[in-house]
């Protein structure tokens, strides 16, 4: 059964007010298409997760999406500092969001245990350190320390993540939903695989018979999947490997735009407000910073030999 | 015969300072700037069989333009392997097989804790930072932390106004307390000042070499505690001809590297 539909239908059908969401990518494949039509449907109260977030929290922070943080780090990477993160911590613009804070180590960990079933799991991070201190939204839950029932040494807990919907941008899926990842991965499969349903972003959908060809690649099955929506480009800024790069230019823009209040409304206007799906800011980024441009963002082909599965 | 150029910048002296911490065949994992340029000068010098990995999921990546970012495009085609934060955090770092890693921080005290998360008050932040990232459980748990650092009051404190990332945490016996593994902690700091490294006894910073231009006395005076000076305190060997010659020709041949210059590390 194809589960193929517009962002904007995957969103207003999946996504609702006070969702827990995780948000797949790291520098690669965020689903940038999703996370405009989040701020462009104007949902609330949400909680996000993902290790090391970037300019799409930022702007979902910005924008006023955002109520809960699970956190390790979240930065524009080469221009610095997150500024709508920082205005909204440091001065309540629009709201102080509230933020749970972890490590690249414990929340993909804790993800991962949500994708198995596991009430919990033992991490060797964060331990004498003042991230034990910070207890947020979670309270006594965040973590718990225990004496090791094996060998009675002190193991600290954190607990099973289990978000209610997870976007991820990929390279290809079926059209019922098996999806198909290659290159840096960060926490996107166990992301994906600990929520109840998940939305699949791809560049390209292709055949059951082609995801077949190549099924290790697979990282989310059908059956998980609520919604699969074809972007091409949907990951801009971001990369995704195999079809462009990253757009460091665009990304200094964005720093640039972020830095004030009235720049970083003024940046949703245009590049979220301002066109009503990705084919339009595709269309926009072309006419504003022309075709050579958007053609030097495009993947050269460097292809390895083709795997064989036949017996 | 080991020459020393002497048109070298003082960021350039920090990254062999790094380099000649690794060993032949040590598992490095590495961020972006300083940590790559270290990592690769050892491996095109003393240390070929060192091996680099990423924590966004990539083993031993042969880049054909530097990374940008731990999760930078070039970092892909090529590598031996990739995975993502599971497999590099998990199985191979909390599995015990990183040699070394290597970090950097806004505030870094005299125990080698390292703050990356709010200046300040947590609950009211003079300036709110990125957070913990990759950096604490890399300080938790390889086996030798190489810190970089800037060389002033700011950055270096008595104590840390957050401890994100463990060093000795509040001294000797405090890691060993909290059961992070034996045999892990920090093993120097790296600024564009000096070479610090850690008294076992006290588990305090220590100076070990300043850099040519400096002096002991200056050295001390720049560091915001008592800072012990090494009974073998010496001058910095400066960068080696073959050292530089791996980072100019190979590594970064649009020199980069100057970028640190205007971050502060002259």
């Amino acid at each position: 059964m194809s589960k193929v539909m517009s962002t904007s239908e995957a969103v207003q059908r999946f996504v609702n007010d006070g969702d827990f969401l995780f948000i797949g990518g790291y520098i690669c494949r965020p689903p940038f298409a999703a996370v405009h039509e989040i701020i462009r449907q104007k949902k609330r109260d949400l909680t996000v997760t993902r290790s090391n977030a970037a300019d799409d929290f930022d702007m979902l922070i910005g924008a006023g999406c955002v109520k809960r943080f699970i956190a390790t780090f979240i930065s524009l990477g080469l221009y610095g500092l997150a500024r709508c993160y920082r205005r909204s911590l440091e001065k309540g613009i629009p709201h102080k969001i509230e933020i749970e804070e972890y490590t690249n180590l414990s929340l993909p960990l804790m993800l991962m245990a949500g994708a198995m079933g596991m009430p919990f799991v033992p991490v060797k991070d964060m331990l004498g350190t003042d991230l034990m201190k910070v207890k947020a939204f979670m309270g006594e839950n965040k973590y718990r320390m225990i004496e090791s029932p094996f060998d009675g040494s002190p193991v600290m807990l954190v607990p099973a993540l289990k978000p209610d919907v997870a976007i991820i941008h990929v390279q290809q899926a079926d059209e019922d939903g098996n999806a198909q990842m290659w290159g840096i991965g960060g926490d996107c499969k166990w992301g994906a695989n600990a929520a109840k349903k998940v939305i699949v972003s791809c560049e390209r959908i292709v055949s059951r018979e082609t995801i077949g060809k190549d099924p290790s690649r697979t990282i989310v099955p059908a059956f998980k999947v609520a919604a699969v929506t074809e972007e091409p480009f949907g990951a801009h800024p971001g990369y995704t490997p195999g079809f462009y790069d990253v757009d460091f230019s665009f990304g200094y823009t964005y720093q640039q735009a972020s830095n004030t209040e009235e720049g970083f409304q003024a940046f949703l206007e245009e590049w979220v407000f301002g066109v009503k799906d990705r084919v339009e800011y595709t269309q926009k980024y072309i006419q504003k910073f022309g075709y050579p441009q958007f053609k030097k963002l495009q993947a050269k082909f460097d292809y390895g030999y083709p795997v064989s599965y036949a017996f | 015969m080991t020459t020393h150029p002497d048109d070298y910048i003082k960021p350039e002296l920090m990254a062999c300072c790094g380099a000649r911490e690794i060993g032949d065949g040590d598992i490095v994992i590495v961020g972006t700037g300083f940590p790559t340029m270290s990592a690769n000068i050892a491996k095109y010098t003393h240390a070929p069989g060192a091996t680099m990995l990423q924590e966004s999921g990539v083993f031993d990546a042969r880049p054909t333009r530097p990374a940008l970012s731990v999760g930078d495009p070039c970092l892909n085609p090529g590598a031996a392997m990739i995975g993502g934060l599971v497999e590099v955090m998990g199985m191979f770092l909390q599995g015990g097989w990183i040699d070394v890693g290597f970090l950097s921080g806004s505030q870094v005290d005299k125990f080698g804790n390292i703050n990356t998360t709010a200046i300040g008050d947590y609950h009211k932040p003079k300036s709110r930072l990125p957070g913990s990232g990759g950096a604490n459980p890399i300080g938790a748990l390889a086996k030798h932390v190489l810190i970089i650092a800037l060389h002033d009051t700011r950055s270096l404190a008595e104590r840390v106004d957050f401890i994100t990332t463990p060093g000795y945490l509040d001294g000797p016996g405090a890691r060993e307390r909290w059961g992070l593994p034996a045999g892990t902690g920090p093993k120097v700091i790296i600024t564009n000042k000096a070479v610090m490294r850690f008294d076992e006894a006290t588990r305090e910073a220590y100076l070990a070499s300043y850099h040519p231009d400096t002096s002991v006395d200056e050295v001390v005076k720049l560091t915001p505690w008592k800072l012990k000076v090494g009974d073998d305190v010496h001058e910095t060997e400066p960068p080696r001809a073959e050292e530089l010659k791996a980072l100019r020709e190979v590594l970064d041949p649009f020199r980069m590297i100057k970028i640190y210059e205007k971050r502060g590390y002259v």
